[in-house]
């Protein structure tokens, strides 16, 4: 088998962006664009200071994230390790930009134009259509190591077989080979140094590794690395809010919560009155706007039929899928008291719902999302949004008493259960630890899931059992905080997983340090 | 351009030589007739010491070829008057027009005389530094051969930006135009500032990383964590401009605290002058009959010429002699039976108040350090070992010392410099294996070799082109407006020689006038060329407001910048990619360019012009003709001024000299002589050759990259510790000037010591602001300097957008870096816009915080500030150029200065 995988030699960069440019001349990426970069990075404090140079990339992955959440298969992975776009599958939806914890991914929906006017010469002949508006990344110069093995050269060793940041590097810091091939470049250099992958504990087996000290990595103890939660000067290393999902993509998680929530208990409640088709109506119009404002977020919208191609492993895939029987069954409720078919209808709902938890627990490139206690919390959260609506509905529509007051007791207690799940989810994530921005915005500002936030709007939904219209207002304050959360969570808290070094590098006869996880901290 | 014409090659190789570390090789990918894609030329990996490699600059190339902003035909100005904020009004013009306006104004000159009525040449031209636009400029160098007298006088930061004291006092002590570290093989670097990995190029880049990958030991002394400190073993952070402090306490060390047998003895008796004996005047002690210098040896033990034979030199001691002194202007002193110490025993002494307890004060670097650093440089010497280079066995001392920018430049650079040449000295490191050596030579002649250039002088050191200072010889009437003959000995009189005078004089000159100098004039035609002084030189405002007088001024324009928004012609020459040039590659040329090959390569267009830009060498070519000096320029070029003489022993390609030539046809012939000076005559390929393979080089032996075997061979010493030839010359220097009633140089005179002292250098700034500019230097609390960035350093790239966006990706670029506790007493944070004023100017940028940096020094990388060149005047970057004063006080005996200012800080906006 072949493994192919780069060496970066941390006592031999010198943070020059040789790389960086060869890079964008070799794929003309975009102004802004680099699918390799190298970062500058400092620990420790004056007079007591090292400083690193670190090239990262699309890391190619043994378990890329961005594979498994791709809706279209547009991701792929080959034998050899590389991890693949194919240009004309993808839809544009940036999932692999926020499963991505190396931040690797982007969409660019222009024309390369460095200088405004007109695009310059080169800048046309070397234009890519095919990369508009889709994802885009390093693809480790795929059609050079193809090209090569073709014509019998060896990727690492010649040139015309080796990715162009490789090839350019002057320091001699990148080095490019095959991992399973023993006497490889690459093999020999890490059996000679000592290594780190970066973000190893989040299990995606990157192919990018560093090599810090002259040794072996025998006996190493396992390296955690310092987190610092407000270093200085490290802009382009810090966790940063992900823009590309916006209120267009937190819309989904909103209406889509709210929606199939609401439908749940629309059908529930047809256990103890007539089925109100208004309701489910409601429900559904909610979760098509969802949908509709995703549309509107996708770089090739017309291509969207391609979200059902990876039913396998994306969850976006099977939030897709799960809407078909949600909107078959849910037009059928609007025609039809069955209570199979509104059975269908809110357990396809229920399953759109837990898609859409599962999407965000798949995005290992956000913090925020990626605990396992998202899950539950979007679900509840959903929940509660929609018997917040249902409530309100309930009320408008003048239900009995007897409905109402179960309403109101379920909502309290379904309230408890966010604010439990909630904070089991706050309290893992301080334990683990997440960016500082994170933290930031979770717990300050508009706080939306606080427990004084929660009693007020339980407060009401209790009035409720005397006042009814109280009972509304409770509801509605529920769904509110809930928005509001999933808001904040989605463009707001979302910071991605940043960079970090586990060891700063010995440089020369000098020895290596402690690494740094800027921008993080425990909470 | 037509897009679709795809019937040239697909790739073709070229040079970049944007920054002094090249030349390196390339290859240019072309599609559609467009270059599109810079690669390493792997054909060269064998022969290049960066193995065919380009840096992040050369990248730059392709956008800098169909940047948009590029001025694409000739322009003449419109508006008279001139000025920062002045519209030029420039229009477009016919080449034809735009070259007999040009023609007839030098056509004016030739008539009115040459030179103007002061003295100075009427014509003048500027160009970037360290001579790389020599590589882009054709043959407008047998233009300007052939015109006559140019003043090149108005630097464009020379002085200012270059390692001025190492030009000066390298080429006299080593024929080191630029000190370099022999990094392949040493052991220990220390670096005082050496900003080694943003300025070293591709070549300094690989050698040092092959020395780390080794496990060389590299400290980095210097107030700020540079690119170069993150890369090295230790960062030591030095309080601004007292480097020559922490070297004097290590030559405490070596010669106070550490056992003599740590030291080359041998190396000190045979190849310095340590064993010199100093008479009571300062001089050396001479055999009256031969006025040799005297020596004590401890054969015959008795006082006897230094190249006696059999001798065995006394370092130490002291002896009663007799014998004579020669000082300034012949004065004699004879001298019977008095006690004389040799010179070495005069360094002892004269360190022997430097201890390393000492220096910590100055320094702000714990004492410990120091020494354990001067130890570290012991440990590492490897006294009495040998190694065979190439057959030969030379002495092994792999220890070196570096010296950056403005640790070299201005007031201490004489200190620095000779501690750090003395203390290669003291274990015999100088110019051997491991060692440091020189790379180049530019004052001393022939330029190309260095071996060549040791030739025989006085008292058995080599040979030095010093300007005169004896009566009758000194040169009173400057034939340049910064005077460099007049005042600056060291800095001979080579073509070199006007570009390393004191350049800021000329600008001075031309606001202030020098008393008993000659009247200041402005040129009557001034040539500009890869430079834009009116960014990156200092007092930017005061060099522009001068710039705005001179009456014609010429620019080679690539943009519109801030300097050509003076001029009344731009000129569209072709870029990188678009010219053909032939020149020389290889040997050892700065800044770490050892190579063991030597030869030519080529600059194949990699891409049609745009627009009207023409060829250089066709402009060139034009001027002679219109200027009637055709046969002249033909004759330079056959001589060589195109880079290698057309007529050799065994052949002869001369151009005929009356004829207008074309373009491939001058550089076909100058290919030929290429192919057959590589060859001894056997080969001629022209042109075509070099297109297809884009250079040739034969070997070139390792063996020439030291100079200590050409110093055996002729029996030379090193001139140091003692200076007592500058000490001569520094007191008739002043004799010259007080006699022409010149005395605003007496500060500089001071510096002409045979052994630099301790002259509180921070305190010597600090003085010179309060009284020049009668402010309170406490209100100016922090330090302001400087460093080069490897992506914006020489190549003129601000305007480049790629070079900025991954520029960005190192922290500080465009921002002011300070730290995090001295900003927190300002309560500033990340982010903040602050503006940074000195007592001459102010400017403003965004708060950088990093903990790699002194708590009393503030950082702006690079040189911005622009307000003409596209893209960059847009960038909102700081600059300390606008900060930095020229004043004679700041100006030292080699009439340069440091890039080192006080200033104070003051929030002017949120967070940016």
């Amino acid at each position: 088998m072949t493994r192919w995988a780069i060496v970066a030699d941390l006592n031999r960069c010198v943070g020059c962006q040789t790389c960086t440019s060869a890079c964008k001349h070799a794929n003309a990426t975009a102004p802004g664009i680099q699918w390799r970069k190298v970062l500058d990075i400092e620990a420790g404090e004056f007079p007591d200071v090292t400083r690193a140079f670190v090239p990262v990339g699309c890391m190619h992955c043994e378990e890329p994230p961005c594979l498994d959440v791709c809706p279209t298969t547009a991701t792929g992975k080959r034998d050899d390790g590389i991890v693949t776009i194919d240009y004309d599958l993808c839809i544009g939806c940036a999932y692999c930009a926020v499963a991505c914890p190396y931040q690797a991914r982007a969409r660019v929906d222009v024309p390369n134009k460095a200088f405004a006017g007109k695009q310059m010469r080169h800048e046309t002949v070397m234009e890519h259509p095919d990369r508009r508006s889709v994802a885009q990344k390093c693809t480790f110069c795929i059609d050079k190591i193809d090209d090569g093995l073709a014509n019998g050269l060896t990727p690492g060793v010649d040139p015309d077989a080796t990715p162009a940041c490789v090839n350019s590097c002057i320091a001699g810091a990148l080095h490019f080979g095959d991992m399973d091939d023993s006497g490889s470049v690459v093999s020999r250099l890490l059996a000679e140094h000592k290594h780190f992958r970066m973000h190893e504990d989040l299990g995606t087996g990157p192919a990018i590794h560093y090599l810090w000290e002259h040794g072996t990595n025998r006996g190493e103890p396992p390296v955690s690395t310092p987190m610092v939660a407000d270093p200085v000067g490290m802009g382009g290393v810090l966790p940063q809010l992900q823009k590309n999902w916006d209120w267009r993509a937190a819309a989904n998680f909103i209406f889509g919560g709210a929606g199939t929530g609401l439908f749940l208990f629309a059908a529930i409640a047809t256990f103890f009155t007539d089925p109100v088709w208004q309701v489910a109506f409601a429900a559904m119009a909610l979760v098509a706007t969802g949908l509709f404002f995703v549309w509107l977020e996708i770089g090739r919208p017309f291509r969207f039929a391609n979200v059902y191609l990876h039913a396998k492993r994306s969850w976006m895939t099977r939030e897709a899928m799960a809407a078909l029987p949600f909107f078959a069954f849910g037009a059928a409720s609007l025609v039809s008291a069955s209570a199979i078919v509104w059975a269908a209808a809110a357990a396809s709902g229920l399953a759109f719902l837990f898609c859409q938890a599962k999407i965000l627990q798949a995005a290992k490139g956000i913090p925020a999302w990626r605990q396992d206690e998202i899950v539950p919390l979007i679900i509840s959260t959903g929940l509660t949004e929609g018997l917040g609506l249902f409530a309100a509905f309930a009320v408008i529509s003048g239900a009995n008493n007897s409905l109402l007051h179960i309403v109101s007791v379920a909502l309290m207690a379904f309230l408890a259960v966010r604010y439990i799940v909630w904070r089991k989810y706050r309290g893992a994530l301080g334990k683990k630890g997440a960016p500082t921005g994170t933290f930031r915005v979770l717990d300050t500002g508009m706080v939306k899931f606080s427990a004084a936030n929660q009693i007020f709007t339980a407060a009401f939904v209790a009035a409720g059992l005397m006042t009814p219209s109280l009972l509304a207002v409770g509801g509605l304050l529920a769904v509110l905080t809930g928005w509001s959360f999933k808001y904040t969570l989605i463009a707001r808290a979302a910071f991605n997983q940043g960079y970090e070094i586990n060891r700063m590098p010995a440089r020369g006869a000098g020895s290596s340090s402690p690494g740094i996880k800027p921008g993080w901290m425990v909470s | 351009m037509d897009k679709s014409d795809n019937s040239g090659p697909d790739q073709v190789s070229t040079y970049c030589y944007q920054c002094v570390a090249g030349p390196d090789l390339l290859k240019v990918d072309i599609k559609d007739g467009v270059a599109t894609q810079v690669r390493p030329n792997p054909s060269a990996a064998e022969i290049h010491p960066a193995g065919g490699k380009v840096c992040v600059k050369a990248y730059g190339l392709i956008q800098k070829t169909y940047n948009p902003n590029r001025v694409l035909t000739p322009m003449k100005r419109t508006n008279p008057k001139k000025g920062r904020d002045e519209d030029p009004g420039f229009v477009a013009i016919s080449w034809d027009e735009a070259l007999d306006t040009i023609a007839g104004k030098l056509n004016k000159v030739r008539s009115d005389g040459l030179n103007d009525e002061s003295g100075f040449p009427r014509v003048a031209a500027s160009f970037g530094g360290g001579g790389t636009p020599t590589s882009y400029m054709g043959t407008f160098p047998a233009f300007l051969a052939a015109w006559g007298p140019v003043d090149m006088s108005f630097g464009s930061g020379q002085g200012v930006k270059c390692y001025h004291s190492e030009h000066l006092y390298g080429e006299l002590w080593h024929r080191a135009f630029i000190v370099s570290p022999d990094t392949p093989l040493a052991e220990l670097i220390i670096s005082f500032g050496t900003n080694t990995e943003a300025s070293s190029g591709v070549c300094g880049i690989k050698r040092h990383a092959d020395a780390r990958d080794r496990g060389i030991k590299r400290i980095q002394v210097e107030p700020h964590l540079s690119v170069t400190g993150a890369c090295s073993a230790q960062w030591v952070p030095i309080r601004p401009k007292t480097d020559a402090a922490f070297m004097f306490a290590m030559l405490h060390v070596v010669l106070h605290e550490a056992d003599r047998a740590r030291l080359d003895i041998p190396f000190l008796k045979e190849r310095t002058s340590s064993p010199y004996l100093i008479g009571p005047n300062g001089f050396y002690l001479r055999q009256k009959s031969t006025a040799k210098p005297l020596i004590w040896d401890d054969k015959t033990n008795k006082a006897v010429p230094f190249d006696t034979p059999g001798a065995e030199p006394a370092l130490e001691g002291e002896f009663t002699v007799s014998g004579i002194e020669i000082g300034a202007d012949e004065a004699r002193w004879e001298h019977s039976d008095i006690v004389c110490r040799p010179a070495f025993t005069h360094l002892s002494n004269h360190v022997r108040d430097f201890t390393p307890d000492w220096a910590s004060q100055v320094c702000d670097v714990p004492a410990d350090t120091i020494r354990s650093v001067a130890n570290q440089y012991l440990d590492h010497a490897h006294i009495g070992e040998t190694i065979d280079i190439e057959g030969m066995t030379l002495p092994f001392r792999p220890v070196a010392i570096s010296l950056g920018k403005t640790v070299n430049n201005g007031w201490g650079g004489y200190e620095c410099c000779w501690a750090r040449t003395l203390l290669a000295c003291l274990v015999g490191a100088l110019e051997v294996p491991g060692g440091t050596l020189g790379t180049t030579v530019r004052l001393n002649r022939p330029a190309d070799n260095r071996w060549s250039s040791v030739k025989q002088g006085p008292d058995g050191f080599m040979d030095y082109p010093m300007n005169p200072t004896a009566k009758g010889e000194w040169n009173a009437n400057p034939r340049t407006r910064h005077a460099h003959q007049t005042l600056i000995p060291l800095a001979a009189n080579s073509p070199w020689s006007q570009a390393l005078g004191p350049t800021h004089l000329a600008w001075m000159m031309q606001q202030q006038g020098f008393e008993n100098l000659p009247k200041p004039t402005t040129p009557d035609v001034w040539f500009v060329y890869r430079t834009n002084p009116a960014i990156s030189f200092w007092d930017t405002k005061a060099v522009s407001d001068v710039m705005a007088k001179f009456p014609f001024t010429v620019c080679f324009a690539y943009t519109r910048d801030e300097t050509n928004h003076m001029a009344d012609i731009l000129l569209p020459e072709c870029t990188d990619l678009e010219g053909l040039q032939l020149i020389r590659i290889g040997g050892s040329k700065y800044i770490e360019q050892f190579w063991d090959h030597q030869g030519f390569a080529l600059r194949n267009p990699a891409s049609k012009p745009l627009g009207e830009a023409r060829d250089f060498t066709w402009i060139s070519t034009e001027l002679a003709r219109r200027t009637g000096i055709l046969e002249g320029y033909n004759a330079a070029i056959n001589r060589g001024a195109a880079g290698v003489g057309l007529k050799g022993e065994n052949y002869d390609f001369s151009l005929d000299e009356e004829t207008a030539h074309g373009v491939e046809e001058v550089w076909d012939a100058v290919c030929r002589a290429a192919s057959a000076e590589v060859s001894d005559g056997a080969e001629s390929q022209g042109l075509d050759y070099y297109r297809e393979h884009g250079f040739r080089v034969r070997k070139f032996s390792r063996q020439r990259w030291y100079l200590y075997p050409e110093m055996v061979a002729q029996d030379l010493r090193f001139e140091l510790p003692y200076q007592e030839r500058l000490y001569r010359i520094g007191q008739e220097l002043g004799a010259r000037l007080h006699e022409h009633g010149i005395t605003w140089w007496d500060r500089q005179l001071k510096e002409y010591e045979p052994m630099p002292n301790w002259h509180d250098l921070p305190g010597l700034w600090e003085r010179a602001l309060s009284e020049h500019f009668q402010i309170e230097i406490n209100d100016f609390p922090f330090w302001l300097i400087t460093a080069r960035s490897m992506q914006y350093a020489w190549g003129g790239n601000a305007g480049i957008q790629m070079i900025h966006e991954v520029a960005s990706n190192i922290a500080g670029h465009g921002g002011i870096i300070m730290n995090p506790a001295a900003a927190d007493k300002l309560g500033l944070s990340e982010g903040d816009v602050v503006e940074v004023s000195s007592p001459v100017g102010k400017t403003q940028g965004a708060i950088v915080l990093r903990q790699g940096i002194r708590p009393d020094t503030l950082l702006m990388i690079g040189q911005f500030a622009h307000w003409s060149t596209p893209y960059a005047k847009d960038l909102g970057a700081p600059s300390m150029n606008e900060l930095t004063p020229m004043i004679l006080e700041l100006t030292d005996a080699t009439g340069s200065g440091a890039d080192l200012v006080r200033v104070a800080v003051n929030r002017v906006g949120g967070n940016a």
